[in-house]
């Protein structure tokens, strides 16, 4: 069998040998002639024994490279095959896969199914036997799939995560498992998070936040800065992440051990032992093509190589059938690498230079930096001249001060907080940079003044897109006018989670309309601690009772606390609402907490929304119809025509064809009817999800996760009524 | 015959200048030899290697940094003495570290290029030269633009010597007494030249700063180029040259150190061609490269100096077959003896070092101390790539760069780099706020990042500065600002010659105007003019602009300039900014146009070529995709016409090529638009209304219908 797989290696490609240097270098090289979608490549078993490449690649087209199999082809049949595609077999899907994997999904099959998401369907399919095992409609579309146990579930599922939602089925296609999350899911993965020996499902998302569902329960959130595009299970509580901004790094639990940010993105990440020393490493692969492992401790690369073009994906796979896991990892062009795990004498040293010459030079780098440090400060001893100005010299007691204050808007500037930035006493501020995350367009903001407009004090304006507390990490360049080398400064403040609220001291104001009720049995000075910690207020308040000033919608918020504990929050923005219902439960460490809601203009937005989307369906089972009488109206006038062609009736084959063509354009053109009809469909059941996810989060821990649940009953019964009472009372009786 | 060399580091010493580190020769039958080199700090350092330990022979104390150094000696006897130069002084050395000669020069200026040969020092400051025997002033030349390196050439029979300048202005200067006895023209600013062959003769090397290498040979009244080594792949720029046979096929080998770390090995095939044999990356700028024999007997090497003071050689020795299971064992006594004295010196170090934060952070209480940290040094270079008419910006550090900012107050584009690893990030510039900032960005950079490579694309006509400020990872911090110039003509570039027979425009400015004033204009306006005022009454220099390749030649002198280009826009640019410096500076400028018609046509001609490519090449790679997924369809491509068969199988080249010019059609669009408006506005019509009819236009472009919008409008 390995020899087979090496053949196929020698036609395709060149084989690379394993030379005596220390250096890890790939044991197989192939170049399937397929272009790879990103991160939809998995390794199956579907005859139970070999292992088989599978691919999403262009045209709506699946392949599965079988080089095993070969062999039990009858000699004709091979010799008659081209040495090229033998290996490849096509599978049509006729739609644009968006995810793919394969495992074992059934109690009593022998070999692995194949499973493939597009953004309608998901198709469970048997190789083996070349057969459908089910065909579902997925509403919500599948941007990822994951396979395998998830809690007390008895059998394996295949949960996929579509937009604001994630479904879990059985092998028979039935629906086991439901929830909605915050926003569309792009990665999903199976670990035992908890340590409770059963897994839970970890959810990657486009708002930035890794959640972890114990079945249906949400126990853990994680906020990130960016879209979390993979996920992947290391050892034990611990996984990987990746992030669209060519972050990755590893969690364990809810700690981020480590991690590193590169200007590539990561495609895809993998854990996989390859120096052999009992841990896994995470294997990144990136949108330039380098593939590396970096230590799950440190995030220190152990190994690196190169593929010629963006990586697709990197799985793991006894691909010589001799026993041995390879590491593997494929390109979008179709460039396929194996890697064995380093053998035990290599010492998990697989770089290319030797350790030791590494070590020096590191040590002497650290001789250096500290000798250039220690000449700083003798040099600084010895004093400069006055005169020499280029130098920067400034009084050695600066100390810069930072202010930040909420800023509603002016006619010349919109709503902002403001962050001051000032020094004591002449020396001016060339330039501050900002780094922090999640609140600019890249990770950084620049405030640089023209030469005409330098001062001691520098003014940022701030606007925080989301209600996350921030991390500012100040860099401040500060010299003289004319120099040309600065001191530079460096401070981290913190920007409390709702900074973008400026307290309201008039209290005349009409309130708003929605409101969320609920009791707590805190002391009032909690929520007051709270409030501070929370919001940027010029003073500080004494009493939980305040009214805010959005800055961004220019709402009002109302905060109020009876002295029975029952709060009341008033606003008209219901996610809002949810994020303090949130946040102070987390600040109280209250675990389940039960609220009454009422968001009138939120509720009759959505019920138009579940209106349209009746009404979208409707439409949608019309244009089928139309689609499908077109279709067989098109094989007509197609036979029409070739006979016509065989009869030599030129004139009516023209006219054929000629109506065929203009057939054509009115399918193209119903098609774009039905796609825009689509889409705005997704959209309506994406805002529907989002609406059962909010109502959610107006409720913390068990009540939490009856509202979901109660909701997602109602709407799959299409009870509207008894969709609002659950939004609003939390349960649906009563 | 491949060549296999092994990376050994011996020491660091202070940051280095270019050429400052040569081996000594050898000694009677001891076949290693000593190392001499030379830093910023002014300390001269002379070692030799003893069992992979670096054995210090003598070490001068620190002064005013040393920038270039060379060997010496009385004819006939080995050149063994070492002579540096700091400042405006030389001094000489024995090899023992005597000091035999202090020499001041007496220039204002520092000396940058020196020779040394026999009782004769040659030296060089920006623009002059210098020529002693026996320390008595000899010749004196004074170069039209900067001198970046020198050498003396002598005939067979020694009775003549020439000195040949490397000039900035893409010529070698020879030189016969005092006065120039021609030039050779060479593809790029030669940067450095090497004699071919060291026991003297007449070939000698030089290598530009854009990458390219050559041999010429000198003659008497004229010289010859024997081949030329052009930069295809983009290497660095060229900082040092030896030559050593290290191939060891009896033949002297080229090695080259270039500004971006690479060191190459050329051999000599059997027709006399240079071939690449060997090249190997380190992570700065290689600044001096050597080929001899110091670490071990027996075993050629080549020797090279880095930026940051690193003496590391490539040899042909070997590494140690690493046997055995456990770490310990393999690493060699000698490595481990190494490491612990490197351990100790570093506590040692770390305690002082704390001691000497405590100290600065007391003086933080003092209202009457000042913070004065001194200025760290930066290697920079901004270059205009004339491949792709963008500018290259490299900044190299001697320690670790933590970030930097970028800021413009012009319009530039920034291209992503694949060698450059930092994370970029741009941020929002409020054009509306007084700041007049067009680019901010800035460059987290990941750890041991000690150079950083960057390109910048310019408009022609949009002027002002780059700033970049350099933040290292050094305690306490600072950072560091560095001005570029962006000039009105940016993308223009030094030739030395143009083609007459073009359609020229003309634009004469006469008025009260002195020569330095007009040249210091077009030192405004043109890249690579030298800052100095010419010698004589007038001038003219030639240009080409890299982007489209039209000319300019410009020849002025007191009261009187012209400037003629087949390029309309050229002449409208310079026009506009050339009375906008007059009237800064209050001086009546009558200035004159003669406009060519034809020259409009031309122009667009010479686009044609570049657009009819550039839009055959998107529209092919828009295909590409199509053809390949009905290639998957239908399981080959033998149903499809030639044409598209052909790209399919030339997709992977299509991508790549395309790949490299980004909005290269926007640029192309950009400039003709330039010439629409820059046509008309000379005929005093302002057509920016029908600019649009003229996208329409580029929008299904052929060549015979621009012409006529061109004409008719």
């Amino acid at each position: 069998m390995v020899k087979h797989l090496q053949r196929t290696a020698g036609q395709t490609s060149s084989q690379i040998g394993n030379p005596k240097g220390n250096m890890l270098v790939p044991i197989f090289t192939l170049k399937l002639n397929h272009k790879i979608n990103p991160r939809m490549v998995t390794i199956g078993k579907f005859d139970g024994l070999h292992p088989c490449l599978t691919a999403a690649t262009q045209a709506g087209k699946v392949f599965i490279h079988n080089p095993h199999a070969r062999g039990q082809r009858p000699v004709a049949h091979r010799l008659s095959q081209s040495t090229q595609d033998s290996d490849i077999s096509l599978l049509n899907i006729n739609q644009a896969v968006s995810c793919l994997t394969a495992g074992k999904l059934g109690p009593n099959t022998t070999g692995e199914t194949l499973l493939v998401g597009s953004q309608t369907n998901l198709l469970a399919y048997d190789v083996h036997d070349n057969a459908d095992v089910f065909y579902r409609e997925v509403t919500d579309g599948a941007n990822t799939i994951v396979l395998g146990k998830l809690g007390d579930i008895s059998s394996p599922l295949a949960i996929i995560g579509g937009n604001c939602a994630l479904q879990g089925f059985d092998y028979e296609g039935n629906d086991q498992f439901w929830t909605v999350t915050g926003d569309n899911v792009r990665s999903l993965v199976l670990c035992d998070f908890t340590g409770d020996g059963k897994n839970e499902l970890l959810v990657g998302s486009e708002d930035f936040d890794i959640r972890v569902f114990k079945e249906d329960e949400l126990v853990s959130e994680m906020t990130e800065n960016e879209t979390v595009t993979s996920l992947c299970h290391m050892h034990g509580s611990r996984f990987g992440y990746a992030l669209a901004n060519g972050t990755v790094g590893v969690y364990d639990r809810t700690a981020r051990y480590w991690r590193i940010k590169s200007k590539n993105h990561a495609m895809s990440i993998h854990a996989f032992d390859l120096n052999a020393d009992g841990v896994v490493e995470l294997i990144t692969g990136w949108s330039n093509g380098k593939i590396d492992a970096r230590s799950d401790r440190t995030g220190e690369v152990i190994f690196k190589d190169n593929l010629s073009s963006s990586v697709a994906g990197v799985v793991e796979g006894d691909y010589r059938l001799d026993g041995q896991k390879q590491l593997i990892c494929t390109s979008i062009e179709g460039e396929v690498r194996g890697y064995l795990p380093a053998s035990k004498d290599l010492k998990g040293n697989l770089m290319d230079t030797s350790a030791e010459q590494d070590l020096i030079r590191e040590l002497s780098h650290r001789r250096q930096n500290l000798l250039l440090e220690l000449r700083n400060y003798d040099e600084n001893a010895k004093g400069v001249s006055e005169t020499n100005s280029g130098v920067g010299v400034i009084p050695a007691n600066t100390q810069l001060q930072t202010a930040l204050s909420v800023k509603p808007a002016t006619e010349a500037q919109r709503a902002h907080v403001e962050l001051s930035i000032s020094t004591p006493n002449e020396t001016i501020i060339r330039a501050v940079l900002i780094f922090a995350e999640g609140i600019f367009e890249g990770e950084s903001h620049v405030v640089h003044p023209s030469v005409q407009n330098l001062s001691g004090c520098v003014r940022v304006p701030i606007v925080p897109p989301k209600d996350i507390p921030v991390d500012l990490h100040i860099k401040a360049f500060v010299g003289g006018k004319t120099s040309t080398q600065f001191h530079v400064f460096e401070i981290t403040r913190h920007l409390p989670r709702f900074s973008m609220y400026d307290i309201s001291l008039d209290s005349s104001e009409v309130p708003p309309n929605g409101r969320v009720t609920f009791s707590i049995s805190d002391r009032p000075q909690r929520v007051v601690m709270w409030l501070n910690q929370n919001f940027l207020l010029p003073k500080g308040v004494d009493s939980p009772d305040v009214t805010f000033n959005s800055l961004r919608g220019g709402g009002h918020l109302s905060i109020s606390m009876a002295s029975n504990g029952q709060i009341t929050l008033r606003t008209d923005d219901i996610d809002l609402a949810g994020d303090l219902v949130q946040s102070l439960a987390s600040f109280l460490a209250i675990e389940d907490l039960s609220s009454e809601a009422d968001f009138p203009g939120y509720f009759e937005e959505l019920r138009t929304t579940l209106t349209e989307v009746d009404d979208f369906h409707s439409v949608h089972q019309k244009l089928t119809a139309a689609m499908a009488d077109h279709s067989n109206y098109i094989r007509n006038m197609l036979v029409q025509a070739e006979d016509a062609r065989l009869m030599c009736h030129m004139t009516v084959m023209k006219k054929r064809y000629r109506e065929l063509y203009d057939l054509n354009r009115d399918l193209i053109n119903e098609y774009k009817i039905r796609s825009n009809n689509h889409n705005a469909l997704l959209a309506c059941l994406k805002s529907v999800n989002l609406a059962i996810q909010r109502a959610g989060r107006l409720r913390v821990g068990k009540p939490k996760n009856q509202v979901i649940s109660a909701c997602r009953d109602a709407i799959k019964s299409n009870n509207v009524n008894s969709l609002f009472r659950i939004m609003r009372a939390g349960t649906a009786s009563s | 015959m491949e060549l296999h060399l092994n990376r050994v580091d011996y020491i660091q010493v202070g940051v280095t200048s270019q050429k400052t580190m040569r081996l000594l020769p050898a000694l009677g039958k001891k076949a290693t030899q000593k190392v001499a080199i030379a830093d910023h700090d002014g300390i001269l350092t002379c070692f030799g290697m003893k069992k992979g330990e670096a054995v210090p022979v003598f070490k001068t104390l620190p002064g005013q940094k040393i920038s270039r150094m060379d060997l010496g000696g009385a004819a006939g006897t080995p050149q063994e003495k070492i002579f540096v130069c700091s400042g405006s002084q030389v001094r000489g050395f024995t090899k023992k570290g005597k000091q035999f000669l202090t020499f001041e020069a007496n220039l204002t200026e520092t000396i940058n290029a020196m020779h040394v040969s026999g009782a004769d020092l040659f030296v060089c400051a920006s623009y002059i030269y210098n020529h002693y025997c026996d320390c008595k002033d000899q010749d004196y030349y004074l170069s039209g633009d900067k001198i970046n390196d020198i050498l003396c050439v002598s005939s067979e029979d020694t009775s003549r010597f020439s000195p040949v300048l490397a000039c900035q202005d893409r010529v070698l200067r020879v030189l016969q007494g005092s006065e120039l006895a021609y030039d050779i023209e060479v593809p790029g600013a030669p940067s450095v030249l090497e004699l071919y062959n060291k026991d003297g003769g007449e070939e000698i090397l030089f290598g530009t700063t854009d990458g390219k290498i050559g041999l010429v040979q000198i003659g008497e009244r004229s010289a010859a180029t024997k081949w030329e080594i052009d930069n295809e792949k983009k290497k660095g720029g060229i900082l040092c040259i030896d030559t050593y046979d290290i191939i060891g096929d009896g033949v002297s080998d080229v090695l080259v150190g270039r500004d971006d770390g690479t060191v190459e090995v050329y051999g000599f095939d059997s027709s006399s061609e240079p071939t690449l044999r060997f090249d190997h990356i380190l992570s700065e700028s290689v600044t001096s490269i050597q080929g001899g024999c110091v670490g071990k007997e027996s075993y050629d090497e080549v020797l090279t100096a880095t930026y940051t003071g690193w003496v590391t050689a490539l040899t042909t020795e070997p590494q140690k077959a690493e046997a055995g299971p456990g770490d310990e064992v393999r690493m060699s006594k000698e490595t481990q003896s190494k490491i612990e004295a490197l351990r100790a010196e570093l506590e040692q170090l770390q305690v002082k070092v704390l001691q000497g934060r405590e100290q600065y952070q007391q003086t933080s209480q003092s209202s009457t101390a000042v913070s004065a940290v001194p200025v760290f040094s930066i290697n920079d270079k901004f270059t205009l790539c004339q491949d792709d008419a963008s500018y290259s910006l490299t900044l190299e550090v001697q320690t670790a760069i933590d970030n930097l900012l970028l800021q413009s107050d012009v319009p530039i584009d920034l291209l992503d780099v694949d060698k450059n690893s930092a994370v970029v990030s741009f941020s929002e510039c409020d054009s509306e706020q007084p700041n007049g900032n067009f680019l901010l960005a800035t460059y987290r950079c990941q750890a041991n990042t000690t150079r950083l490579e960057l390109k910048v694309r310019s408009i022609e006509g949009q002027y002002g500065t780059l700033q970049a400020y350099i933040t290292p990872r050094l305690q306490p911090k600072t950072c560091q600002v560095r001005q570029y110039q962006i000039k009105p003509l940016s993308l223009h570039q030094r030739t030395h010659s143009i083609d007459q027979d073009r359609p020229m425009n003309r634009l004469s400015l006469v008025g009260q105007f002195s020569f330095a004033e007009i040249h210091s204009w077009v030192v405004f306006c043109l890249p690579e003019v030298p800052e100095k005022t010419p010698a004589g009454d007038s001038i003219t220099f030639h240009f080409h602009n890299t982007f489209l390749g039209t000319q300019l030649e410009a020849s002025y002198c007191k009261g009187e300039g012209h400037f003629r280009s087949d390029n309309i826009s050229t002449i409208s640019i310079l026009s506009d900014v050339l009375s906008k410096e007059a009237t800064k500076r209050k001086i009546n400028l009558n200035v004159s146009y003669d406009i060519n018609d034809d020259s409009v046509s031309h122009t667009l001609n010479m686009i044609h070529p570049k657009l009819e490519y550039q839009l055959l090449l998107a529209r092919k790679v828009q295909l590409i995709d199509a053809l390949k997924e009905l290639q998957v369809h239908e399981g080959n491509a033998d149903f499809l016409i030639p044409e598209y068969r052909n790209i399919l199988d030339e997709s992977a080249n299509l991508l790549e090529e395309y790949k490299k010019q980004p909005a290269h059609l926007e640029r192309l669009y950009g400039m003709i638009t330039d010439l629409f408006i820059d046509k008309f506005k000379f005929k005093g019509q302002n057509v920016k209304t029908k600019v649009s009819s003229l996208l329409e236009i580029l929008d299904n472009y052929d060549l015979n219908s621009l012409l006529d919008f061109f004409s008719e409008a």
